[in-house]
């Protein structure tokens, strides 16, 4: 039937072989000394934004410096905050630091789930009520800028799954990784300090940055603590939250000496007993609040680092190095290029309590 | 007759039926067909983009300035990113490179990958001589072109002392005392270089060495239709003739061996072993040496450290903080040690054995000798030959040429003298040798007694 009148089966074939042209085919074009086919470019194709008229811009970096007196010397410090969860309480801290806002440049990742999303929702909704135009009441912050993840996180984020040994090197690698993603996107050629400030700190000192600044240490971090109800003496209390920041013992470097390379060591677990002395426990209510310790290994929870540290490579390592990971990993990368780190055992900001 | 004749009209009437009811058929099946490839169309989208359900806040000037949101997701790299208009950040560590700069335009003039994706970050570090002069020079040039498609994205140019040890002549830089430090600090400049122009919407980071003497303009596309988080080409370059025309040039692309691990074992951890030098034997397969001049260019080697001329990687690898040791990483560090710590964070590292990219020649102190020697040389042959011209003509002048005469005469004369010609038979009779002290009758001489 087909041979005698091939026109019924040819015209519904150059129809579908249209209609599908139609959903797949593209137009393209060809260059001279090339093989390979291009995209016809349209005007305003991705051009990044704000662009010179020839598009170059220069930066001295000679010229950057960190010092003490960072709000004086108009430094510009990036805050980085891995975001999870979107809490109003860190918001309203944030907005309460009395360091410049205009000095101030802010960055959030947020995983690729369905509470990254929830997250997002929210840091979006409370970002534009700050960066409107129309808002002329509060100082705006010089830059606001926000990832999601490119891969998936693991599911489970409940306090218990999340601090079960088992998946703490699967998470804390993946933490690593979206520390990074948002770091070395976002560093830009003005930053001259880092905080890393989690979105679970709920409470610090308005005066943050320029109490960390005034240090003028290459990596510093606060003690992060807690503050719950004890039950038994029936009254508000606080308790160490964040044991990463700590000092290297002969225990752990025993236990490390006989681990392979792809075990890692992670603190405040009874499995591994490092007996390394942790600045949670170091906290004196009576102490001097500026006291310093120095750290070999540190936290991400509130963690003040000089540009510097970071644009000469230090980073978290998503892999166990020397069999640390993730911020502990960075503060031992950070001494193999040659930078000190310390901690302020009696400078106190305060982690949610779930 | 009716009946008869009627007949064929009652067969047909069926056939019609027939026809209309497979016209039917036909349509339907078609229209079928393209029912079931939309409805597989839409299915394959969907589950390929499951994202469309993720929420994505907008953010422009009208509701918040100054911020940004980006989706990581879509900036992750794919083989064919010139046709999907993916972005490459192109980095150029650039240090008293003036006088290679204008060969390096010429390069970037031809490149093949739409310019508009492109956006160039320089950094201008301890430079003696005019490279940033020279360097904004040719940018203006380039983005002043009439040709719109000339035009780069967004051009970022870094300046960045880190203090100079050592000096930028060949040997100097390729001394072997002088490579740990000079990789460390080299490896600071790469980092400060890309930690400040990597922007969220970035796919690929381009890494490339201004002094590339011949390069294919289509580079970016054939590295990155591999689709490789971190790839090579082999970079060879060339040589003048007395040294073999060719030779390889970056031995810092190799794969791990046996050797090279027992090495680093020894060592201490600051130590940094560096590729090429007699004092770090190991054994290694290097990318450069395997090359195939008639091989297929598409071939791929795994490799665990990579050279730096020109490496192409996804910028997710950059994201996930990959970065150039300024330290000592397992025993490397710069471009070495990259390569160590992608493998470490689970990248794939490849190189290309026969796709070649050209350095230019540089001399080092030794050819730099041995060419002065044969420039001296050469001068010494002209004048020898213009002496010589001298001498034949003063010869021709001053003397007889008695040859042929001698010739004829030297039979005449060495006649009686040449004994080879004489016919005298010398004969030797050999008899007695053999018979020699037989006369002793057995009494050896050592037995001669003095006192008897």
């Amino acid at each position: 039937m087909f041979v005698h009148k091939p026109l019924r089966l040819v015209v519904p074939l150059l129809a579908l072989i249209g209609f599908l042209w139609l959903i797949f085919g593209s137009s393209h074009e060809t260059k001279p000394n090339s093989p390979y086919k291009y995209k016809k470019i349209k005007k305003n194709d991705v051009i990044p934004r704000n662009l010179p008229a020839d598009h170059i811009s220069h930066y001295d970096l000679n010229k950057l410096s960190s010092t003490p007196m960072a709000a004086y010397n108009k430094e510009r410090v990036l805050i980085l905050t891995p975001m999870a969860k979107f809490l109003d309480q860190y918001w309203d801290n944030l907005l309460k630091l009395t360091y410049p806002r205009e000095l101030i440049e802010l960055g959030f990742i947020v995983p690729r789930t369905a509470d990254g999303d929830a997250a997002l929702r929210k840091l979006g909704t409370a970002v534009k009520k700050i960066q409107n135009p129309k808002n002329t009441k509060d100082a705006k912050f010089a830059k606001v800028t926000i990832l999601r993840q490119d891969t998936e996180a693991l599911d489970s984020q409940s306090e218990k799954d999340r601090h079960a040994f088992k998946v703490q090197k699967q998470r804390r690698s993946q933490m690593a990784v979206a520390r990074n993603s948002l770091l070395f996107t976002t560093i830009g050629p003005y930053t001259s300090w880092v905080l890393w400030l989690d979105g679970d700190i709920v409470e610090t000192p308005p005066t943050l940055i320029q109490d960390l600044v005034s240090h003028d240490k290459p990596v510093i971090a606060a003690n992060c603590y807690q503050r719950y109800y004890d039950e038994e003496k029936k009254e508000d209390a606080i308790r160490p939250y964040d044991f990463n920041n700590w000092v290297e013992s002969e225990e752990g470097l025993r236990i490390a000496s006989t681990m392979s390379d792809d075990e890692i060591i992670v603190e405040a677990y009874a499995e591994l007993a490092t007996y390394r002395p942790l600045m949670g426990h170091f906290y004196d209510p009576n102490g001097d609040v500026n006291t310093e310790m120095q750290l070999d290994g540190v936290g991400g929870t509130c963690l003040l680092v000089k540009a510097d540290v970071h644009r000469d490579g230090a980073m978290f390592p998503s892999f166990p190095f020397y069999h640390l990971i993730e911020t502990e990993g960075f503060a031992k990368m950070a001494k193999r290029l040659g930078y000190e780190v310390f901690g302020l055992p009696n400078y106190l900001v305060y982690h949610y309590n779930e | 007759m009716d009946d008869q004749l009627g007949s064929p009209k009652l067969f047909r009437r069926p056939r019609k039926a027939v026809q209309q009811r497979s016209r039917i058929c036909v349509i339907a099946s078609v229209s079928g067909l393209l029912m079931a490839s939309c409805v597989l169309y839409l299915i394959i989208s969907l589950v390929s983009a499951r994202d469309i359900f993720r929420y994505s806040p907008t953010f422009d000037s009208s509701n918040a300035i100054d911020t940004q949101f980006y989706d990581l997701k879509d900036y992750v790299g794919h083989a064919d990113g010139w046709a999907r208009g993916e972005r490459v950040l192109f980095c150029v560590p650039l240090r008293d490179a003036a006088s290679h700069l204008p060969m390096f335009f010429g390069h970037m003039r031809n490149m093949t990958y739409p310019h508009n994706l492109i956006d160039l970050a320089f950094l201008v570090s301890d430079s003696s001589d005019d490279t940033m002069g020279v360097l904004e020079k040719n940018l203006l040039e380039i983005q002043s072109d009439p040709n719109p498609e000339m035009h780069f994205g967004q051009i970022e140019i870094f300046q960045k002392d880190f203090g100079q040890i050592i000096g930028q002549g060949f040997s100097d830089r390729h001394g072997f005392a002088a490579q740990g430090p000079r990789r460390k600090m080299m490896a600071r400049a790469r980092n400060w270089l890309s930690s400040a122009a990597l922007k969220p919407y970035h796919s690929w980071v381009y890494w490339r060495d201004v002094d590339v003497e011949t390069i294919s303009p289509t580079i970016i596309e054939d590295l990155m239709h591999h689709d490789r988080d971190v790839i090579v080409p082999n970079v060879w370059r060339p040589l003048p003739e007395w040294l073999g025309n060719q030779q390889p040039y970056d031995l810092n692309s190799w794969q791990e061996s046996d050797g090279g691990l027992q090495l680093a074992n020894t060592l201490d951890e600051d130590a940094v072993i560096v590729e090429g030098y007699v004092e770090y034997a190991t054994w290694r397969p290097h990318l450069a040496y395997l090359r195939d001049p008639y091989g297929d260019p598409e071939t791929e080697m795994v490799l665990d450290g990579i050279g730096g001329v020109s490496i192409l990687s996804k910028a997710r690898v950059f994201r996930s903080g990959a970065h150039f040791p300024a330290f000592s990483f397992e025993k490397h560090a710069e471009t070495e040690g990259f390569g160590k710590m992608c493998k470490r964070m689970g990248f794939a590292v490849v190189g290309l054995p026969h796709y070649v990219i050209w350095h230019i020649y540089e001399p080092s102190n030794d050819d730099l000798k041995h060419m002065e020697w044969m420039a001296q040389e050469e001068v010494r042959q002209q004048r020898e030959e213009s002496m010589q011209k001298v001498y034949e003509r003063v010869y021709g002048a001053g003397f007889l040429d008695v040859e042929d005469e001698w010739k004829e005469e030297k039979p005449l004369i060495l006649r009686n003298t040449d004994s080879s010609r004489g016919a005298r038979k010398i004969q030797v009779d050999w008899d007695d040798v053999d018979t020699f002290g037989d006369d002793l009758n057995g009494q050896g001489l050592a037995d001669f007694d003095p006192a008897l």
